[in-house]
């Protein structure tokens, strides 16, 4: 009988018998290495319970942030305690640092102009001053004190808001009654969370 | 045999890949740039940088497709052929205490190619340096009472962990339920590893490393380590 033997296929019906005897005894103190893989990256952060954002089923989550001074999120995970999932997420709640620690993360507001075709970095203060501008003319412009049969209605629309999916309750409440208080009509919302 | 083990149940995966993801963030490893090639397997396959993937295979059993899931990572062998291949416990080494197999930094002065091609289950990947890396079990989470990233968010019940006594009746358990509706379920190599999976079809058909298989021998492993190996096997008892 002859048989073509590689490495790979060696070792493997060999590995499990002899490995146990060869690795064992060879005298090196390794403690310093094993104790530096027993660090908990989380041992000093501040935790905080949190909602992930994601969809509806509303998973409770734990953040480990530094308590260094910059506060930044060293771990996000899913929270044991919590009723909706135990301690589990799925894919996207187990990401969720990276939608705060990301390179790619917008940190300034962004602005293309008309029939620009590139986005330049805005200051805070101009753009909202701007949208504050532009939705007050559009609302001045489109107000409707009463309607067709005269019945007082106080609304505009010309404006629409849709989202966002990620606010909690009580942010959308507190955006519900901005809306309101312009005139919206059109107030469009995934309710989730 | 103590320490830790992990059970994982296919039958309950359903590919949301959260382990794969979870195992990403606790290990602060990056995202890696990918391509649609046809199917949900991100990356293609494990690196340097990814110790976990879930496997998507799509095929036909009996005129029927299936699409089976497979979260591949290190099953840290109960007798390791990668420590056994470094013989350098600096580089990789056992945890005594949960029995999972360290990669070290050392790693980048062994002979890394012979490493690789001594695992059965085709897991350890190199970094440019030469450096090793794979699945370290969470070993600094179970040290200090957690369980692994992957393990602690499954959101099916698809990944277990714990005292490996435990989750040897945890799998026989499982498999016995299991066999009712689905004949072929069985666990993998659970004598020599610490992560047992349980498939409810052939495991040639989710991953070619399912199983530290030697079909292309044509004879078993049993046979081969009677047979053929005694002179290495004599010689490897006497270092």
């Amino acid at each position: 009988m002859h048989m073509k033997v590689t490495r790979r296929k060696f070792i493997q019906i060999s590995g499990a018998a002899a490995a146990g005897l060869a690795a064992t005894g060879l005298g090196f103190d390794l403690s310093p290495v094993r104790a530096h893989a027993q660090m908990l990256k989380t041992k000093y952060a501040k935790e905080t319970t949190t909602i992930c954002p994601y969809c509806a089923v509303g998973c409770g989550a734990i953040v480990h942030t530094s308590k260094k001074g910059d506060g930044r999120v060293i771990n996000i995970e899913g929270d044991p305690d919590h009723v909706i999932n135990r301690g589990s997420l799925c894919s996207k709640g187990a990401g969720l640092s990276g939608l705060i620690e990301n390179e790619n993360r917008l940190l300034e507001p962004m602005y293309r102009a008309p029939y620009a075709n590139e986005w330049k970095q805005v200051s805070w203060g101009w753009a909202l001053t701007e949208i504050a501008k532009r939705v007050k003319a559009t609302r001045d412009a489109s107000f409707e004190r009463k309607n067709a049969k005269a019945q007082v209605v106080n609304r505009t629309t010309a404006i629409a808001s849709v989202g966002s999916s990620a606010m909690d309750n009580e942010e959308c409440w507190t955006y519900q009654a901005l809306m309101r208080a312009l005139g919206l009509v059109y107030v469009e919302h995934q309710a989730r969370i | 045999m103590p320490g830790k083990s992990f059970f994982i149940d296919t039958s309950l995966c359903t590919a949301c890949k959260g382990c794969q993801v979870a195992c990403k963030q606790w290990h602060d490893l990056p995202a890696e740039k990918t391509v649609n090639r046809g199917t949900y397997q991100n990356p293609a396959d494990l690196s340097f940088v990814t110790y976990k993937l879930v496997r998507f295979n799509e095929t036909v059993v009996d005129g029927k497709l299936k699409w089976l899931f497979f979260p591949d990572q290190c099953r840290h062998c109960l007798e390791p052929p990668c420590e056994m291949t470094a013989e350098d416990p600096g580089a990789i080494f056992r945890d005594p205490a949960t029995g999972a197999v360290l990669f070290t930094a050392y790693s980048k002065d062994i002979d890394t190619q012979e490493v690789i091609e001594a695992c059965p289950y085709n897991i350890p990947r190199t970094a440019r340096d030469g450096t090793l890396a794979k699945c370290d079990m969470c070993n600094d989470r179970v040290r200090n009472g957690l369980l692994p990233a992957c393990v602690k968010t499954c959101p099916t019940g698809a990944m277990n962990f714990g005292d490996r006594d435990e989750i040897l009746v945890m799998a026989k358990n499982r498999l016995a339920t299991v066999k009712k509706t689905c004949p072929k379920a069985k666990l993998l190599d659970p004598d020599d590893v610490r992560v047992i999976y349980l498939v409810t079809e052939d495991p040639m058909l989710y991953h070619s490393f399912a199983v530290a298989s030697n079909s292309a021998f044509d004879i078993s492993r049993k046979v081969a380590l009677n047979k053929l190996l005694r002179p290495l096997t004599r010689l490897t008892a006497g270092l």
